[in-house]
Parts: structure tokens; sequence; C-alpha cells
């Protein structure tokens, strides 16, 4: 078929489109992630010391970074779904972030908790279930920032995957910040790390699967 | 673009004209001659497809080169997969090829691969000499030819990938 042909085929009986809204896009993942918390709170899934611990400094970190990172991450996944984006920059800032989340962390740790054995302070048979629910809770986000995806138009799939992988498992560890009862940065950050990048490795091999503009 | 995505056959055809005479220099630049016009097609698909993608607060251009540059780099990704034995007569020219991809964006960026890689693409994929025949002028096995050709390949994808603009 010549180029004029194609050109022709194309352009008769076109039908108007309904122009790509990253707004629209941004307020459909809030919505979600809002519904996971409403749902997963009403559940009765908060930590029942929550009206106890919200001042302290260890669940402000938790909640407030956990919270920061996931938007940041959203609007960057969002944004990657956009042809002329550059999402290895929004990649990088998204890891920065990680690191400082990560790093405050440190400020944090309750009193006396260093000096408890370090299998004791990790936890894994809690742990397992603390990653396992990040992964299963960050399900829905994955879901819905893939279909975004395909409908979009990312000419860089898997960075476009990986970025949707991090929002993802920041919303999921977001929400699940409600309801841990563990107060030790350092479960905090071996656990929800690895729930976050069992997602992310996930939605980086799914996504740009049979993916083509 | 807008009166397009607003249903516009009219406009949407002069549209898709214009792209398609940008489309064929990009891609005449950038891909051995016998990939140029599917090159410019499955661009033009793309377009197509995702026109609801463009937002009129930007320009146009960025948002077409961004597509083109993808299907270029889904071009050489395909020039890899693609058996070195059934060449399409079209690429199996010698001299007035060559001369094309020397002057090329292509021929710039073969210079970013190591030179075994960038002779073994340069004589199979763009000059269509067979494998066979490439391997007797770089003193190459077959199968080291043939390697140098995918490797080659998958790394000037990653390059075009990682570089904003490619000139």
């Amino acid at each position: 078929m010549s180029n004029e042909s194609l050109i022709a085929d194309l352009s008769s009986d076109l039908t108007p489109v309904q122009r790509r809204s990253m707004l629209r896009e941004g307020g459909l993942v809030l919505a979600l992630g809002a519904a996971e918390l409403m749902l997963f709170l009403g559940l009765g899934a908060m930590r029942p010391d929550m009206s106890h611990m919200a001042g302290s400094p260890f669940l402000m970190w938790r909640v407030g970074s956990l919270g920061l990172l996931a938007a940041i991450a959203c609007v960057l996944a969002i944004r990657s779904f956009s042809p002329t984006a550059q999402p290895r920059r929004g990649l990088m800032l998204a890891c920065a972030l990680t690191v400082a989340a990560i790093v405050g962390g440190v400020f944090v740790t309750p009193d006396g908790a260093s000096e408890r054995a370090l299998l004791d302070r990790i936890n894994p048979a809690s742990g397992i279930v603390c990653a396992t629910s990040i992964f299963v809770l960050s399900v829905p986000i994955v879901a819905l920032l893939g279909a975004l995806m395909r409908k979009a138009a990312p000419t860089q799939p898997r960075l476009s995957g990986l970025a949707s992988g991090i929002a993802a498992g920041a919303c999921g560890a977001f929400v699940f910040a409600f309801c841990c009862p563990f107060n030790d940065p350092l479960y905090v950050v071996v656990w929800y790390s690895i729930g976050c990048a069992a997602v992310t490795a996930v939605a980086r091999w799914r996504l740009p699967r049979r993916f083509r503009l | 673009m807008v009166a397009a995505q607003n249903g516009h056959g009219g406009a949407y055809r002069r549209l898709l004209g214009e792209m398609s005479e940008w489309l064929t220099r990009y891609f005449q630049r950038r891909l051995p001659p016998g990939n140029v016009d599917d090159a410019i097609q499955e661009t033009l698909l793309a377009v197509h497809r995702r026109r609801h993608t463009y937002d009129p607060q930007y320009p146009l251009g960025p948002w077409l080169a961004a597509i083109a540059k993808n299907k270029w780099v889904d071009q050489l990704r395909s020039l890899a997969r693609r058996p070195v034995d059934e060449l399409p007569d079209d690429m199996a020219v010698g001299d007035h090829e060559a001369s094309v991809v020397s002057s090329s964006v292509l021929a710039s960026l073969l210079d970013e691969l190591r030179p075994a890689q960038a002779q073994a693409i340069l004589l199979v994929k763009v000059q269509g000499y067979s494998i066979e025949d490439a391997s007797g002028q770089t003193g190459l096995s077959p199968s080291a030819v043939k390697m140098n050709i995918h490797r080659g390949l998958a790394r000037l994808s990653a390059i075009i990938e990682k570089t904003h603009d490619v000139e």
C-alpha cells in the first residue's frame, strides 16, 4: 500500500476523539487509592494505637514520606505516558526521594530499637506478611496505571512500566502504613522495599509486553 | 491536529500528507532505503491510533518526532530479528545506498559501536551483502558476523532510546 492510499484510508470516516487529560488520569488513580484506603480502614485494619501514635515522629515519617513518594511517583508515571516525556529523569527523582526517605528514617528510630538484635528488629515472619500485603494492595493501582499506559502513547514503555510499578508500590505501601503495627524504621525500610520492589519488577515485566504505539 | 481530533477528515488528510513528507526526510537519514516506507507507514498508523494523546498546548513537532523516534528504534530491532538470508532485493544495491548512508544519521551512529559491529551492520543490513560475503570481507566466522549484527543493532537501539535528540 502506498503512503497516499494509507493517508486516504486513515482520513476517511474520521471520528472525533476525546483528548487525553493527565488531570483526569491522576484523578482516577487518586480515587482508586482513596477507595482502597477507605475500604482497608473500613474493614478495621487500622492499627489500634493510631490515635496514640498519630503525632509520633516515626509515624509521621512513615506516612508522610510514603504519601509524598506515592504522589510524586504517580505524577511521574502518568507524565511518562506522553510521547515527549523523558521518564529517566523522573525515575532518578523518585530514586533520590526514596533514598532521602530511607536516610530520614535514621532520625526517627525509637529509643532502644538499635540495641535489639538484627533478626529481632527485622522479624521475617511478620515482614513477609507486610511485603505480601503491600504487593496485594498495589495490584489494583498497577492495573489501572497499566490500562492508562496502554491507552496513552509512551515512547519508552519499559521505563513507563518501571515508573508505574514504583508508583503502585508506593501507593500500596502508603495504604498499608496505616495498618502496620511495627515501629522500627529498619523493619519498614527492609520489608516495604521488598514489597515495592516485587510490584515494580512485575510492572516492568508485564506492562510493556506486546505494547506497540 | 486539533481539527483532526475533532473529526475533520480534510484537515487530517492534509496534516498526514505534510507529516508523510517530513517522515520521508527523517527516515531517509536514519534507515536503509528498504525500510523507509515501512517506517513511514508504521508512524502514520501510530499517529492515527494515538492522535488523542496530542495536547494542543504544546507544539506538534516534538510529539511527532517522539513517535517517529520510537518507530525508528522498532525498525532497527526488526532489522536485528529479520533473517539475514531473506533480505529483500531492493536493499541489495551497492554504491547508491552506501553513498546515502555515508552522510546519514545512521552512519554517524555506527561510529558509536565497536568497529566489527559497525562493519557487519553496514555490510549486511545496509549494503545487502550475504553473511558469507561479509564473513569473507571481515575475516570473521559467519556466526561472529551474525552476533556482531545482533549485538550492534541492540546497542544502537539502546543508544537512541537514551539520547534525547539524535541528529
